[in-house]
């Protein structure tokens, strides 16, 4: 788990109220529609919930293998994405959703993506792209969506593109056990 | 015999039950959209908007939803009673703030109310909904404007905040939400939004029902 000696300070120091202090803080984002509070819920009550586009955000802890995720899912409609930034620090890892079956988004999607990754807050920061939707015929293949979205030119931090279906549930797990992997090596 | 076949019956199945508070300012539409739940889940038709007047106490629904029943209490919004409010926050799941989305004379009033809300300390933790009631009525403003108006009056509070403290800009930072927070519309009248709105309050409260038994395991 490579314990840094800060965090087992903070551990002993504040055992009171660890439960929050040691869950780690991830953000979900993404335009609109492209299923994250749907993954949300599929992660956090293994059911798929009936969604509306979300205007503010959804917070929730998330446990996975003995890992507590504080994960919050923020709005992605245009004019709420200028808000993103208010939750950046101290952030440990970014969940991106793509609706992968909608070409026309895409670069959008990617200008978004890149102005997030430019952020000094979210410096070297690990990066999960979950590439949604994958049940939809003509979705873009996680290959498709990383040359779409130029990741290549990323250097300095470590991301992932995965394939998922948030409805069947499929790929989120793999896409954590990534994620978890990428987290603990920082 | 008989006790264990009966324990094991209630235990099996055993609802959980969640409190949700509805309030806001007075004329909001609190009451009718209790009773428009009522009359939705329960299938008894509700108190008709016309013989209702403002409340002074509380009135409380109960709808069952499937593994968990929903209590609402719906609190009197006038000013003098506001202050009954903050004696639900303990023990409440989830807050339904109802903002009269057609009145725009009272929205800044409105919005230093919420904003206590908001704020409160003894509710970051629990999921808010904030319903912009009266979406039946053409001339009200929509989900976007209200979230707009709110965000609106707040920097201009802030703003104000800054010039009467010229020093610390770090001042006016708050402990932050950590609970699910959004906007939806809704018409309590024509109950338009209303299942929206429940479905919400009742996915929310599930994480809390966790936390709830994880501290009774300790």
């Amino acid at each position: 788990m490579g314990l840094t000696i800060s965090s087992i300070f903070s551990s002993l120091t504040s055992l009171a109220n660890w439960g929050k202090e040691s869950d780690l803080r991830i953000l979900m984002l993404g335009l609109d529609s492209a299923g994250k509070t749907t993954i949300l819920y599929r992660l956090q009550i293994g059911e798929v919930v009936s969604t509306i586009p979300t205007i503010g955000f959804n917070v929730e802890t998330v446990e996975y293998k003995n890992i507590k995720f504080q994960v919050w899912d923020l709005g992605g409609q245009s004019s709420i994405r200028p808000y993103w930034r208010c939750y950046y620090a101290n952030t440990r890892a970014i969940i991106y959703v793509i609706d992968s079956s909608d070409h026309a988004r895409l670069s959008t999607s990617r200008s978004e993506l890149l102005t997030l990754l430019s952020e000094e807050e979210l410096k070297g920061v690990p990066l999960l792209i979950f590439s949604n939707k994958q049940d939809i015929e003509g979705a873009l293949t996680s290959g498709q969506v990383s040359d779409a979205l130029g990741l290549v030119e990323e250097k300095g931090r470590e991301w992932s593109v995965r394939g998922s279906c948030a409805t069947k549930g499929e790929g989120l797990e793999e896409g954590l056990d990534w994620l978890v992997n990428a987290i603990q090596k920082k | 015999m008989y006790h264990l076949l009966k324990g094991l019956h209630a235990h099996l199945t055993r609802k959980d039950e969640f409190s949700v508070i509805i309030i806001g300012l007075d004329n909001a539409g609190k009451t009718t959209l209790l009773e428009k739940i009522k009359s939705l889940y329960n299938n008894v038709p509700g108190l008709p908007p016309d013989k209702i007047g403002p409340t002074v106490g509380q009135n409380i629904g109960k709808i069952t939803l499937p593994s968990t029943i929903l209590q609402f209490w719906d609190l009197g919004g006038q000013r003098d009673i506001r202050t009954i409010w903050e004696r639900y926050y303990d023990e409440c799941h989830a807050v339904a703030y109802v903002v009269d989305a057609d009145d725009r004379e009272r929205l800044d009033e409105g919005w230093s109310v919420f904003d206590n809300v908001l704020s409160s300390p003894k509710i970051l933790d629990v999921p808010l909904l904030l319903l912009a009631n009266k979406q039946d009525s053409p001339s009200s403003l929509s989900v976007q404007e209200i979230r707009e108006s709110y965000e609106n009056w707040w920097q201009r509070r802030k703003a104000a905040d800054r010039s009467q403290d010229d020093g610390d800009v770090q001042n006016g930072d708050r402990e932050e939400r950590m609970a699910s927070l959004d906007v939806m519309g809704v018409s309590a009248l024509e109950g338009t939004g209303i299942r929206d709105a429940v479905n919400w309050l009742f996915i929310r409260v599930q994480n809390s029902r966790r936390n709830t038994d994880a501290q009774s395991d300790l």
